[in-house]
């Protein structure tokens, strides 16, 4: 029997009140549990104002648990005597928009902000910075470009290149594809695979995107209202598509296709997340291959 | 501020918020309110009399308990200044001593000396302090920031003929209050992004010129970010055919009521009564009555 | 003003360079010819930098042609004495909530574009009511602008627009920083007004959103790549392929049954089109009896 993996991020009956103590508070978290384990893509999806924003927030430390525990290898961050910036260096965040956030003249600069601020010798910081534009498809002869000369989605490369450079083990994405076009997208999203592919790695991402969702991810928690309402493999939760629709969120078209001809008494498997599969189911329904 | 992350500047800044509790305060015409900030200020600055500042204290904690404002949450709004109040009350008893008619020398030691009419000045600058924060902090509490900017604009409409441009004023001030918050958004936003890669705004005595180069991680795309959403807003401005204030209509008049001229007339009679004292002697006064009946 | 049918806006030629005549231009649309008609109801689409945004900025005259002609209701763009029929006659939606309100209270907001054109009060009153009712935001019309979500902040900005009583609504983008809830509810409201006659062009990156609309025009670098309903441009597989552009879902899972079933429709936009073929096909391969 294989000895339980350690989870690299570990949260328990996570709870959050902002401006606690003031006419203004307000709750946005409760009881949240989540494990993220080596090799793992954990999606977190919900509305607007569901939290997770919040969530994803604790898991590098901005936000300490008010309620519940969270342990980053081992450490639990309620501990004031914690090294925030070691955890940061672990968990390594990227916010929404983040190219807006880029405020060096010359790209190469602003990824090297992290590593020096590591503190690391000037050689290193190259080094790391090679390493990060490397990871996220950009030459090294663009550490000397403009940043204002690049495109959007090159900043936002760039701005992923600068959180890559801290070498982490965890890295945390809030709506990594929000406004990119579709090649921009795909190209993001193979960046974010061939990284996760590494040695202890793993992945946090919250989006309202579901095709970047079954792209990528192993796991998916489901947060409403500041809890988790559904968790699992995409599979697993996805198939419950109405559960999904009350809560005003999508599920893949295949997916969806697969459950309106169940309904229509297709004998039809629901768990089907891409087009293949579903291809295949409805070939299937043909009795096998039409010619 | 227990609870509150070290993130969270919204929550600790209480001047500019506005609490609806539906008073009778709350629904003052606006321009009447102006006016009455503008008289407090004046009495304020005006009179060096304890006795007209405490008259004054009284008049705006009771425009906070009539507007139900929570008082610890008006006296919060204090807390992060008064490290600083503090200094430089200290630094007006102990550096500039004040020797006037009656001054008594209380204590010296070498080049410093304090009379008691330097403590006396001390303790004003706190309550002037005090009052205008307070003052303020009642007005924005009672007023939405589009009643403040319809205040500002009617007041100033008369001297459009003159041609002061009254409702591209009343815009700016408008536009900047709204943007407030969404700046220091992401200001906050820009702040934890910047620290998730290890960036460290703190404390510690560096030189000037390392603490701004520390800062310029969050000016450089803040400023950057208000510049393109000024530029956003521009192009919704003019798709909506905005070309300046001449010609513009109103879908909102101000129309003031009898409550607005009785609340008006109180403040600007107490108003009147304190800059009235600072011209007599009414702390001497005071004093001696206590000393006489107290001791 | 809007004679369905008759075309409202023509583009002849345009060109549009920023930053023309410095050391480095950008060329941004080279050299488009383009009709559109009262009353219809068409998407842009095409990557990042297509000039998707550009294209409708002309439309509004926010954006003047560095070459070529744009004329909006017959009247050219370029004549400045066009300018506020132009305005008040297209509105437009932009894509930041936040950056596109300018009052702090929500019918003030609504209110501005109709002040800035001097319409008188009462008329003001009712063009208010009408413009937040039509999006279904009546009650909230004393409410603090920022306090809303995005999507009622985006239904604020079409009710705005709609108070100028435009016969055009142009639409930037105004979906994507949305989610799926006030997405459906944002085109819902975009369904609703094109079906009282209103013309609606929309740029998008969402193709089951570009799906609804009566034409697709597909922008690559400038010029047109592709025209036509969206059924024939989502059909063009490799064209859009080679155009690193998706398609919607829906029309992915059919090109998909198409590699396994033969003669599949691969001209299928929605899931319910899907699987309506699907029975279609079933029903008549049991009718045959095979």
């Amino acid at each position: 029997m294989t000895p339980p993996v350690t989870p690299l991020i570990r949260v328990r009956a996570l709870g959050h009140t902002y401006l606690r103590g003031t006419p203004l508070e307000v709750r946005s978290l409760h009881d949240v549990d989540v494990d993220v384990c080596a090799g793992d893509v954990v999606g977190i999806v919900g509305p607007t104002g569901s939290g997770k924003s919040t969530l994803l927030q604790h898991l590098n430390g901005l936000l300490r648990p008010q309620d519940g525990e969270v342990w980053v290898n081992g450490v639990p961050l309620s501990d004031p005597a914690v090294d925030m910036r070691a955890i940061r260096q672990r968990v390594g965040l990227l916010f929404q928009s983040p190219e807006d956030q880029l405020f060096e003249r010359y790209a190469g600069d602003d990824v090297a902000f992290g590593p020096r601020n590591l503190g690391l010798p000037a050689e290193q910081v190259r080094d790391r910075v090679r390493k990060a534009l490397d990871d996220v498809g950009l030459p090294f002869a663009y550490k000397d470009r403009l940043i204002a000369e690049l495109s959007e989605g090159q900043r936002r490369r760039l701005a992923l290149a600068g959180v890559l450079a801290m070498e982490p083990q965890v890295l945390v994405l809030d709506e990594p594809t929000a406004g990119l076009d579709p090649q921009g997208r795909r190209g993001l999203l193979a960046v974010l695979s061939d990284w996760c592919a590494g040695d202890g790695r793993a992945i946090v991402l919250a989006s309202h995107n579901m095709e970047d969702v079954t792209a990528v991810c192993t796991h998916v928690h489901v947060l409403v209202e500041g809890t988790v309402v559904l968790r699992g493999s995409p599979r697993e939760v996805f198939c419950n598509a109405d559960l999904l629709a009350r809560y005003g969120l999508a599920i893949p078209a295949a997916t969806e296709a697969m459950h309106v001809l169940r309904g229509r008494g297709y004998p039809v498997s629901t768990t089907v997340l891409f087009a293949a599969e579903a291809a295949r189911e409805i070939e299937g329904l043909f009795g096998g291959r039409v010619i | 501020m227990a609870g509150l992350s070290e993130f969270e500047l919204l929550g600790r800044v209480t001047i500019g918020q506005y609490l609806p509790t539906g008073s009778r305060v709350h629904h003052l015409d606006p321009r009447v309110k102006l006016v009455m900030v503008v008289l407090m200020i004046t009495a304020v600055v005006v009179s060096h009399s304890l006795v007209g500042l405490a008259l004054l204290l009284a008049a705006v904690v009771s425009g906070l308990l009539s507007a139900r404002i929570p008082l610890r949450f008006a006296l919060a709004g204090l807390r992060p200044m008064l490290p600083f109040l503090l200094l430089l009350a200290l630094l007006q008893v102990v550096a500039i001593p004040q020797y006037g008619a009656g001054a008594t020398v209380i204590w010296r030691w070498s080049i410093l000396t304090v009379t008691d009419r330097s403590v006396l000045a001390g303790v004003l600058l706190i309550a002037r302090f005090t009052v205008m924060v307070l003052g303020i902090s009642l007005f924005s509490f009672s007023t939405t920031t589009t009643e403040l900017t319809h205040g500002v604009e009617h007041l100033l409409r008369p001297l459009q003929a003159l041609g002061v441009p009254a409702h591209e004023f009343a815009l700016v001030v408008n536009i900047a209050i709204r943007f407030l918050p969404i700046l220091a958004e992401e200001a906050e936003r820009l702040m934890k992004a910047q620290a998730s890669r290890g960036a460290d705004f703190g404390r510690g005595q560096r030189n000037f010129i390392t603490r701004t180069r520390r800062l310029l991680p969050l000016l450089v795309p803040l400023f950057l970010v208000s510049l393109q959403r000024a530029e956003e807003l521009i192009e919704a401005m003019e798709a909506r055919s905005y070309l300046g204030g001449k010609g513009r209509t109103h879908l909102i008049h101000l129309q003031a009521r009898l409550s607005d001229y009785v609340a008006l007339a109180s403040v600007a009679g107490v108003a009147a009564l304190v800059i009235r004292l600072s011209l007599t002697n009414a702390d001497g006064m005071v004093w001696r009555w206590l000393t006489e009946h107290l001791l | 003003m809007n004679r369905a049918g008759k075309p409202f806006i023509c583009i002849e030629g345009l060109h549009h360079t920023y930053q023309a005549g410095t050391r480095r231009p950008v060329p941004a649309l080279r050299g488009i010819d383009l009709t559109i008609d009262a009353g219809e109801y068409v998407a842009v689409i095409g990557a990042n930098g297509s000039g998707k945004s550009t294209l409708l900025r002309h439309f509004n005259a926010l954006l003047l042609p560095t070459s070529g002609n744009v004329w909006v209701a017959d009247r050219n763009t370029s004549d400045t004495t066009n300018l506020r029929f132009i305005r008040s006659a297209v509105g437009m939606v932009f894509q930041a909530p936040d950056s596109q309100i300018v009052a702090s209270v929500v019918e003030e907001d609504v209110a501005f574009g109709p002040e800035n054109l001097g319409i008188p009060a009462d008329e003001l009153h009712e063009r208010v009511e009408w413009a937040l009712s039509t999006v279904g935001l009546w009650e909230l019309r004393q409410r603090a602008s920022h306090l809303l979500s995005a999507g009622q902040k985006q239904r604020i900005a079409i009710a705005s627009a709609l108070a100028m009583r435009p016969c055009c609504m142009l639409f930037d983008e105004a979906t994507s920083m949305l989610d799926p809830v006030g997405r459906m509810q944002l085109l819902e409201t975009i369904g609703q007004l094109h079906d009282d006659g209103m013309t609606i062009v929309t740029a998008t990156h969402n193709m089951a959103e570009a799906a609804r609309a009566q034409r697709v025009v597909v922008l690559s670098e400038g010029r047109i790549a592709l025209q036509g309903e969206p059924r024939s441009v989502f059909a063009q597989v490799e064209q859009l392929r080679a155009l690193e552009l998706d398609v919607p879902q829906a029309t992915q899972l059919a090109w998909a049954v198409g590699e396994r079933v033969t003669h599949f429709p691969n001209d299928v936009l929605t899931v319910a089109e899907l699987v309506n073929s699907v029975v279609a096909r079933l029903r008549t391969r049991a009718g045959d009896g095979s």
